[in-house]
C-alpha cells in the first residue's frame, strides 16, 4: 500500500481498535452476532484496503460479519450480473459501478431500500451524486422521485490535478475557466519540457472524459422531454463549443497522439511531472502522493474543474454504490441495509477517509480531519461532488456511450471535424434511444 | 564451401537475434517485480532493487496467491490429463477403425463449430448451468469447462499425429490378431508420444492462461492465477510490479514443465529411432 | 472355436470404438450442446431485463439487418481482422517453422536453450502480455523507444499512430502466438522418419532443396492443422486489442471479437451480440472451406502435370 496512506491506515486502525475496544466493554451484548452473515461483491481497488479496515471495524463493534468477494475490476460486472439474474443470489450486497447502475437498476434487480426497512432514507449529509442512488422506474431514468435503491460506499469524482512546481516557475493560477485553462496549458506546453495537458481521449473513456465539459457549456447528450420521450441534443451550438473546447485543448496543448491515451498513459505522465495538468478521479490522489509511484509527491493539487461559459461546472461521476439484490432472503437483505447504514454515518465516513477512502458525504473537512497534505485532495473532491454529473442517465448507457465514443475519438485523432463528429454522434445516439423504447426527436444537423 | 558458412553465420544470427527479440523484452518484464511502480512507468533500465511487490502479493490480506497457484495446477493438471487421453483415443478410432461417416462429420464439425464462437458468449450458460446443479465455484466446474474448451484443438492436433503414424504398423498389429485397445495402448499410445506432449503442453498453456471461464465459474477458494493477477489491473492503478512479480511466480511451474517435457520430446525422438 | 474368438473380438473392438468416442461426445453434448444452441437461438431475439426478469422478443432477422445496414465498427473490424489474420499467421507459421528447423539442426546445448526461450512468450498470462507490452511501446517512457533512440531513432507513437497502431498489435500477437506454431513444428520433425531424411540428404543437393521437397511435404498434416487452428485463434484474438488499443485509435484496430465483446457484455445487448458471433462463424467456416477447396485444386493440379 502507498506509504503515505499506510501510515494513516495503521494510525486509524489503531484508533478504530481503541473504539472498538471501549464500545464493546460497554456492551458487552453487542459483541454477539445478531445478524446473519453478510456476502459481497466488491472490486479489487486502491481503496480496497480502507474499505476493509471499515469491515473489520464494524465486525468488532456489532459482532456481525461481512464477508467480501473481492474480483477484478474487469471481471465484476460479470460476476453481478450472474448473481442478481439467479432466481437465488449469491451476494447480498452488490457493488456497483457509476457506468454499471442504469442497467443494474432498470433491471429491476435491486430491492428499494425502503422495501427492506419502512421510510429508509440517505443519512443527511450523504450525496447522492446527481441522483444517482435514486431510480425512477416510470421515466426510465435517475430521479429524486424514484425508489432509493443504493448507499454510495466509494466517492469519485473528476478533479482538475495540477502541478505546483510548473505553476510557480511560470506563474499561473489554477484556471477558473476552459479558456484559462487552454491558455495555462499553452504556457506550460511553450516551455518546451512540460505538456500542457493530458486528456484521456482513448475510445473507452472519451465519453467520460468530455461529459464535463458538455454540461458546463450547459449542453447535454440528450433531454427527457416526457413520459418515453427524448430529445437528442448534443449536436446543439453548445455542445459544438464543447467539442471545439475539448479538442482544441486536446490537439494543441497535449502530447502527440492523444487518440490512445488511456488511464493508463494519464496518470503516467502527470505521475512523472511530464505532464503539466489533467482532469482524473480523485481516486489517483492516493499513488500521486505516494513515493513509490510518483515523482509529484507534495506538488500536486486537486481543484475544482473550470467553468463553462455560463459560469456552470460539471464534473463526471465515477463512485461506487452498494445495492441489495432482491434475489437474497430478507434477514439478508436487513443485515446489508444495517452494515450501509452504519457505513455512511459522519463518524464512520471520517474513519474511512483516515484509512485511505474517498468519503461518500460532502460534509466533511479538513476540520475533522486535521491539517495534513494527504488529505488536502478533500475540498477540491466536496467541491466537485457538488457538480457531479451522470452523462447518459438511461438503461443503454453503455450502448450509447461506445457508440458516440467513436465519433468523438475521430474527431481528437482528425478524421473528424467536430460539426462532422457531433452529427454522427447525434445519430448514433439517437439510434441507441429509440431501440431504448423512447419516441425521439433531435436537433437539425448542424 | 565459403557461401555455405556464410549462409549458416546469418541463419545463425537471425536466430539469436530472435532469440534476443524474446528475451528482452521478457526479461525486461521479469525484471519490473523488483521495481518500484515509478521506475516501471519511467522505463528506468537500472533502479533501486525492492522486495516490496512480493511482499504484496505474497503476504498482503487481500492475496492469497500461493492458493492461487495451487488451485490453477489443481485444474490446469486435471484438465490436461482428462483431454489428452480422450483426444487420443477418439483421434485413432477416427483415423484407423471403421466409423460411421456421419459420426465422424458430427463428432469433429461440432468440436470446430464449438471452437470458432467466442467464449466469452458461452460463460454466462455456463454459469447458470453449474449453479443450478450446485457446482459452481467448485474445481470439478472449472476442470470440466476447461476440457471441454480445450477439446477441439486437442483432438484435431491428436488426429494430424497419430496419422501421421506408419500406417503398416497399425496394419501388421491388427492381422497379428490385437484388439483395438491392444492396438492402442501398446503401439500407438507409446509412439506418439512427440505430438502427444506438444498437445500436452499447448492444452495445458491454455488452461492455465485462461481468464474468462475461470473468473466466472471459481469463487474465492478456487481462484486462478490469470484473474489473481488481473486484480492488479485496477481502476486508475495499474500495479505493474504486483503483475510482474504474480508473472514470475506463475512461469517458474509451466518454465520446468516446458524443459522436462522437452526432454521427453528428445527421448520420445530416440523412442521412434529404434522403430 | 475360432468362430467363437473372433466373435469375442469383434464385440470387443466395437465396445472399444464405443468407449474411445463416447468421453469426448458426452463432454460437447453436455457441456457445449446447450450454450451453442442458446447463442444460435439468441440471435434472433432481443433480450431485456425488467422486474429482475429477461423479456425475449423475437425479432426475426432484425438483429443481421442491422448487422448489414448499419454497423460500420463491426466491418471496419471485420476488414482489419482480415488484415490481422493473414499478416499476423503468416508470420508466425514462417517464424514458428524457421526457429523448429533452426533448433533441430542445433546442437544439444543450444537447443535446450533456444527452445526455452522460444517457449517463453505463451506461458506469460495474455493480461500481463497486453498491459507491458503497452508500457514498451508507450511513446514518452517506453523501452522499444528507448532503444531506437540509442541508435538516434524515434521517437515513435507506436499505438497512438491510427496508421501504425496496426502493425503493432500484429507485433506482439506474432511475439506472443509464435511459440504455438513453433512447439507444433517442432513435434511434427521430431516425428519425421530419419532413415527418409537421410536418403533424402544423399539425394538432394543443398539444404534448401531438402527442406522444400522433403521435409514441408512430409510436415504438410500438421502444417494444415497448425495453420487452421492459428486462423481461427486470429479470429478470437481478444486480449491483445482489449489492453494495447481497446480497438482505437479511431477504428485502426477494431476487431471482430472485440466488437462482440463490447455488444454482448459491456452493452449487454445479447441477441445483437449473437448475431455477429454467427456471421463470423459462417465467414470462418467459408474461408476455411475455400482455403481448403483452392489447396486440393492445386494438389490435383499438380499430380496431373507430374
Amino acid at each position: 500500500m502507498h506509504e503515505v496512506f499506510k501510515r494513516k491506515a495503521q494510525r486509524g486502525a489503531v484508533r478504530a481498535l481503541a473504539v472498538a475496544l471501549l464500545m464493546s466493554a460497554g456492551a458487552g451484548a453487542a459483541s454477539a452476532q445478531d445478524k446473519p452473515t453478510v456476502s459481497m461483491a466488491i472490486n479489487q481497488s486502491p481503496w480496497l484496503n480502507s474499505f476493509v479496515a471499515m469491515v473489520d471495524q464494524y465486525e468488532k463493534e456489532t459482532g456481525n460479519v461481512v464477508e467480501l468477494d473481492v474480483s477484478p475490476f474487469g471481471g465484476l460486472l460479470e460476476k453481478i450480473r450472474n448473481s442478481v439474474r439467479a432466481s437465488e443470489g449469491s451476494y447480498d450486497i452488490v457493488n456497483v459501478n457509476s457506468l454499471w447502475l442504469s442497467e443494474i437498476y432498470s433491471g429491476g434487480f435491486l430491492a428499494p431500500l425502503a422495501d427492506i426497512k419502512a421510510d429508509y432514507k440517505l443519512a443527511e449529509g450523504v450525496l447522492s451524486y446527481g441522483n444517482t442512488t435514486n431510480w425512477d422506474s416510470s421515466a426510465l431514468t435517475f430521479s429524486a422521485d424514484g425508489a432509493l435503491l443504493g448507499v454510495p460506499v466509494n466517492g469519485n469524482v473528476q478533479v482538475l490535478y495540477y502541478n505546483t512546481e510548473i505553476y510557480d516557475r511560470l506563474g499561473l493560477q489554477p484556471p477558473k475557466t476552459w479558456e484559462e485553462l487552454a491558455a495555462n496549458a499553452k504556457k506550460i506546453q511553450e516551455g518546451g519540457e512540460n505538456y500542457g495537458f493530458v486528456p484521456r481521449s482513448a475510445r473507452d473513456s472519451i465519453v467520460y472524459n468530455f461529459t464535463p465539459y458538455v454540461f458546463s457549456h450547459d449542453a447535454a447528450f440528450f433531454r427527457i422531454s416526457g413520459p418515453n420521450e427524448a430529445e437528442v441534443v448534443i449536436n446543439s451550438p453548445e455542445g459544438l463549443k464543447a467539442l471545439e473546447t475539448y479538442v482544441g485543448i486536446a490537439t494543441e496543448a497535449g502530447p502527440p497522439g492523444p487518440g490512445n491515451i488511456a488511464q493508463g498513459e494519464l496518470i503516467q505522465l502527470i505521475a512523472t511531472g511530464k505532464g503539466g495538468q489533467a482532469i482524473a478521479v480523485i481516486a489517483a490522489w492516493g499513488q500521486l502522493q505516494d513515493p513509490n509511484s510518483s515523482r509529484v509527491v507534495g506538488k500536486i493539487n486537486a481543484a475544482l474543474l473550470p467553468a463553462g461559459p455560463g459560469g456552470t461546472v460539471a464534473s463526471s461521476a465515477g463512485h461506487w454504490v452498494a445495492g441489495i439484490p432482491k434475489n437474497v432472503a430478507p434477514e439478508k437483505q436487513e443485515a446489508a441495509l444495517a452494515f450501509l447504514d452504519w457505513f455512511a454515518q459522519k463518524q464512520q465516513q471520517v474513519e474511512y477517509v483516515r484509512a485511505g477512502g474517498v468519503p461518500v458525504r460532502g460534509d466533511i473537512t479538513s476540520a475533522d480531519l486535521g491539517d495534513d497534505a494527504a488529505f488536502g485532495f478533500i475540498e477540491a473532491y466536496s467541491e466537485n461532488a457538488q457538480h457531479a454529473v451522470m452523462g447518459l442517465p438511461f438503461a443503454n448507457a453503455a450502448e450509447a456511450s461506445d457508440a458516440m465514443a467513436l465519433s468523438f475519438n475521430r474527431a481528437v485523432i482528425g478524421e473528424l471535424t467536430p460539426t462532422q463528429a457531433l452529427n454522427q454522434a447525434a445519430a448514433d445516439l439517437a439510434g441507441v434511444l429509440e431501440r431504448a423504447g423512447f419516441k425521439v426527436s433531435r436537433l437539425p444537423d448542424l | 564451401m565459403t557461401r555455405r558458412s556464410l549462409g549458416a553465420v546469418v541463419a545463425n544470427s537471425i536466430v539469436w537475434g530472435y532469440a534476443f527479440l524474446i528475451l528482452g523484452p521478457t526479461l525486461w518484464v521479469l525484471s519490473n517485480a523488483f521495481k518500484y511502480k515509478i521506475d516501471i512507468i519511467t522505463g528506468a533500465t537500472f533502479s533501486p532493487f525492492t522486495w516490496i511487490n512480493f511482499q504484496e502479493l505474497l503476504f498482503s490480506r487481500q492475496s492469497d496467491f500461493l492458493m492461487n497457484l495451487f488451485n490453477s495446477a489443481v485444474i490446469g493438471v486435471a484438465s490436461t490429463a482428462i483431454v489428452i487421453v480422450i483426444a487420443t483415443m477418439a483421434a485413432f478410432t477416427l483415423v484407423y477403425l471403421e466409423v460411421k461417416p456421419w459420426v465422424r462429420w458430427a463428432l469433429l464439425g461440432w468440436a470446430l463449430l464449438f471452437h470458432m464462437l467466442p467464449n466469452l458468449t458461452f460463460v454466462g450458460s455456463w454459469y447458470l448451468m453449474y449453479s443450478s446443479v450446485g457446482l459452481h465455484g467448485t474445481y470439478f466446474a472449472v476442470i470440466m469447462t476447461h476440457a471441454v474448451q480445450n477439446l477441439p484443438m486437442a483432438l484435431f492436433l491428436m488426429i494430424s499425429f497419430v496419422g501421421a503414424l506408419p500406417r503398416e504398423l497399425i496394419q501388421a498389429a491388427r492381422m497379428d490378431g490385437c484388439t483395438y485397445a491392444q492396438v492402442f495402448w501398446r503401439i500407438v499410445f507409446p509412439l506418439v508420444r512427440g505430438g502427444m506432449i506438444a498437445a500436452t503442453a499447448l492444452t495445458f498453456i491454455f488452461s492455465w492462461s485462461d481468464f474468462a471461464i475461470a473468473l466466472t465459474l471459481t469463487s474465492r477458494d478456487t481462484m486462478t492465477v490469470p484473474v489473481a493477477i488481473a486484480t492488479f489491473a485496477q481502476e486508475y492503478d495499474i500495479r505493474y510490479g504486483e503483475m510482474a512479480a504474480g508473472t514470475l511466480l506463475s512461469i517458474m511451474p509451466a518454465l520446468v514443465l516446458i524443459l522436462i517435457g522437452q526432454n521427453f520430446i528428445v527421448r520420445g525422438l530416440l523412442a521412434g529411432a529404434v522403430k | 472355436m475360432a468362430a467363437h474368438h473372433t466373435e469375442i473380438k469383434a464385440r470387443r473392438n466395437r465396445r472399444w470404438i464405443i468407449f474411445s468416442l463416447l468421453p469426448a461426445a458426452t463432454l460437447f453434448i453436455v457441456l457445449t450442446a446447450f450454450p451453442v444452441i442458446n447463442l444460435l437461438g439468441l440471435s434472433f431475439f432481443h433480450v431485456e431485463w425488467r422486474e429482475g426478469a429477461a423479456q425475449f422478443s423475437l425479432v426475426g432477422l432484425d438483429n443481421f439487418t442491422r448487422l448489414f445496414t448499419q454497423e460500420d465498427i463491426f466491418w471496419a473490424g471485420v476488414r482489419n481482422n482480415i488484415i490481422f489474420a493473414v499478416v499476423a499467421v503468416s508470420c508466425q507459421m514462417v517464424l514458428g517453422f524457421s526457429m523448429a528447423l533452426a533448433v533441430k539442426t542445433a546442437g544439444s546445448r543450444g537447443r535446450a536453450a533456444l527452445t526455452g526461450i522460444f517457449l517463453l512468450p505463451i506461458i506469460v498470462p495474455p493480461i500481463v502480455i497486453g498491459t507491458m507490452w503497452r508500457l514498451i511501446m508507450g511513446r514518452e517512457f517506453g523501452l522499444a523507444n528507448t532503444v531506437l533512440g540509442l541508435v538516434g531513432l524515434g521517437p515513435v507513437d507506436w499505438l497512438g499512430n491510427p496508421d501504425l497502431a496496426l502493425a503493432s498489435v500484429i507485433f506482439v500477437d506474432v511475439w506472443h502466438w509464435t511459440p504455438f506454431v513453433f512447439l507444433l513444428m517442432l513435434a511434427g520433425l521430431e516425428s519425421l522418419d530419419g532413415e527418409v531424411l537421410e536418403a533424402a540428404r544423399i539425394d538432394t543437393s543443398g539444404r534448401w532443396q531438402q527442406i522444400r521437397h522433403v521435409v514441408l511435404p512430409m510436415m504438410m498434416p500438421t502444417i494444415v492443422i497448425t495453420l487452421l487452428f492459428r486462423v481461427i485463434l486470429s479470429f478470437k484474438v481478444f486480449d491483445e486489442v482489449y489492453l494495447l488499443t481497446s480497438g482505437g485509435p479511431g477504428t485502426a484496430t477494431e476487431v471482430v471479437n472485440f466488437s462482440i465483446y463490447r455488444t454482448f457484455f459491456r452493452q449487454d445487448q445479447v441477441g445483437y451480440g449473437a448475431a455477429m458471433s454467427v456471421v463470423t462463424l459462417f465467414s470462418i467456416t467459408l474461408v476455411i472451406i475455400l482455403a481448403r477447396a483452392f489447396v486440393q485444386r492445386r494438389a490435383a493440379r499438380r499430380q496431373a502435370a507430374a
